[in-house]
């Protein structure tokens, strides 16, 4: 009884010292408010309509209204694992993604390393700023840009092709050029811009290292070899997971623009059927539905790189 | 050193000479070929956009503008729908990126102190990074809560970027030191006063590294404009040019009324039509290429700063 009353005194102290700590730091949830309530109406509203995956959804009945589907409310997933493109939306996107991530993924790395080695200041400065300006290009102009001097009629690539003496190629509107084209044009934009990080890293490397490694008698191919790449491997190990957690996702917006007729059998992927037929077609529970079961296997995804990641050499996210 | 030694030594320092001097060869030939693969096709962009529609549509433009002419910059600023567009696009930049910053630096600010709610406050941005409803709930939502074809959703639509906000608190947390808080309470600074006196100032860097970030993301997204816009005057820039650019058929209507003079040639109208794509190429992305450049001596301390793990 005794005990009892003493854990309601302490409990209510430390109440007390709560609401205290509430009131003194009022000011600190005033300026967290907004951000806070952006991310409730655009991120955690929406996550509480996910339950129309599992709803036949009614514009009338709103989201909590409509009614569950059959197969206690599975029947959408169930529709989707069994239609006859499913396979090849997994496989495209996956297949995009993963060749995306293997030929994107050291792109920035070398960059770095070749950044980091260049002897003149200026030279280095003028090189840095320009690698990362086509990162300020828009998508939409980078489609644009590959529309035109990829044009099989008047695009400069097949001027040239042509003028070796060979024939004409439909860049854009063939499906096995559709990856080459979305992977190539995604490094040409991105890999200067990635290589920030790993030329941050760089810059952190101690340079006694690489005096003591001059004394040892190391060229500068075993400097890079033995002293900047095991210093880039921590940062590209987070860079890796950070990646791999949307191996289904994120390529919506630009595939979109690249998408054609003749590159459909390629460029079909998740992202553009649920924009296609959720937005165009207006099936909104159903896309809802693949658009779930998509978001679940990339957070399967981050957790399960970050554990392993965890595991090999102690660097995590969270 | 006797002079056996130093015979011993001789051909292994050689050595490192040669294959440090093979080394710079192979670094500048792969800083050539960089720079030549990063910036020609913005290059061939701006000579064509100069140059003699013919002449560009049967590759003859490459080194340097041929035919010297500004029709096609003549035709996109008659164009009234991308004159209108492209201030739309300036006041949801604006305006957008105003809010950005206050609302980042704020939320930034606040998670970068000790509180009561802390940790649930972090778990709640930082889950955001990791899960989201995706495309179709959020449409939902966002007509649902009356934001669908109005103006302000292409200004609110990613106005907090959580990897931004993280960026910004590990700025604060690593560049502003303790003690000034400590100084500031004594002088009996509230919590606010202490936000608006003495980090924003010392923030500059972060905020021009924020600013270019969220302004160059506005400016280039098309993506909202297609998704929750339905009246035509209201939509950005991005959104119009994605009808115009990327396509196999090039609008062809569009591009042709946007040249005045209807008794030229076919072939030859169609040709001016594609060197106004390249104008509007130009026109469109020099504002966010502007800004980074004039942004740029921020971008490198600020950046790294703001994101390697403190």
């Amino acid at each position: 009884m005794q005990q009892v009353e003493k854990r309601k005194v302490s409990m209510g102290s430390r109440m007390k010292k709560t609401g205290q700590g509430i009131l003194q730091n009022r000011w600190l949830y005033v300026l967290i408010l907004p951000a806070l309530v952006y991310l409730i109406i655009f991120n955690y509203l929406p996550m509480y309509g996910i339950q129309i995956a599992f709803k036949d959804y009614k514009a009338v009945r709103g989201i909590t209204g409509s009614p569950w589907t059959s197969m206690n409310g599975f029947k959408h997933f169930y529709t989707f694992f069994n239609a006859y493109y499913f396979r090849r939306l997994i496989s495209n996107t996956l297949l995009l993604n993963v060749l995306g991530l293997l030929f994107t993924f050291p792109m920035p790395i070398a960059l770095a390393l070749i950044v980091n080695n260049i002897r003149s200041q200026r030279l280095k400065k003028f090189t840095q700023t320009a690698i990362y300006v086509p990162h300020f290009i828009s998508t939409v102009v980078l489609a644009g840009i590959l529309y035109i001097l990829l044009s099989p009629t008047n695009g400069i690539v097949n001027h040239l092709i042509n003028a070796m003496g060979g024939k004409s190629i439909y860049f854009m509107n063939e499906a096995s050029w559709f990856r080459p084209v979305y992977i190539i044009s995604g490094i040409w934009q991105n890999a200067g811009w990635d290589s920030i990080l790993y030329i941050a890293a760089l810059a952190g490397v101690d340079p006694e290292l690489y005096e003591a490694a001059t004394i040892d008698g190391a060229n500068k191919w075993q400097k890079v070899r033995y002293i900047d790449l095991p210093h880039i491997i921590p940062t590209a190990t987070m860079m890796l997971i950070l990646n791999s957690g949307s191996l289904l996702s994120s390529s919506t917006q630009k595939t979109l623009l690249l998408q054609t007729g003749g590159n459909m059998a390629t460029s079909d992927i998740i992202g553009t059927y649920v924009y296609s037929m959720g937005l165009g077609s207006g099936q909104f529970s159903y896309t809802a539905a693949i658009g779930l079961f998509v978001n679940v296997v990339n957070f399967i995804l981050v957790l399960s790189t970050n554990r392993i990641s965890a595991r090999m050499n102690g660097e995590t996210l969270f | 050193m006797t002079a056996l030694a130093k015979q011993n030594m001789k051909p292994a320092k050689q050595k490192i000479i040669k294959a440090d001097r093979a080394f710079n060869i192979f670094i500048g030939i792969m800083v050539a070929l960089v720079l030549i693969v990063t910036l020609y096709p913005i290059y061939l962009v701006i000579i064509c956009s100069f140059s003699d529609a013919t002449l560009v549509t049967s590759g003859q433009v490459t080194l340097y503008p041929r035919g010297m002419t500004m029709l096609g910059y003549n035709a996109v600023f008659q164009n009234q729908e991308l004159i209108h567009s492209f201030f739309n696009s300036v006041v949801y930049t604006v305006v957008g990126t105003a809010i950005s910053l206050v609302v980042t630096m704020g939320a930034a600010f606040t998670l970068s102190r000790k509180f009561p709610g802390k940790k649930l406050l972090s778990f709640l941005f930082a889950f955001t990074m990791f899960f989201n409803g995706g495309l179709i709930p959020t449409f939902l939502t966002v007509r649902d809560v009356g934001l669908y074809n109005k103006a302000w959703v292409c200004i609110l639509m990613g106005c907090v970027s959580v990897w931004n906000v993280m960026v910004a608190r590990t700025y604060i947390t690593s560049t502003i030191p303790e003690a000034l808080y400590e100084a500031a309470n004594l002088d009996g600074a509230s919590q606010l006063q202490y936000f608006i006196r003495i980090v924003i100032p010392l923030s500059g860097t972060i905020i021009a590294v924020l600013s270019v970030y969220y302004g160059v993301a506005k400016w280039n997204d098309y993506w909202t404009g297609l998704i929750y816009l339905q009246t035509r005057s209201l939509l950005p820039l991005q959104t119009i040019l994605k009808e115009i650019l990327a396509s196999l058929e090039s609008s062809r209507e569009l591009l042709m009324s946007m040249v005045s003079d209807t008794a030229e040639q076919d072939a030859e109208l169609l040709n001016r039509a594609q060197i106004a794509k390249y104008c509007i190429i130009v026109v469109s992305t020099a504002p966010a290429v502007v800004l980074y450049l004039c942004m740029q001596r921020f971008f490198v301390k600020g950046v790294m700063i703001g994101s390697v793990k403190g």
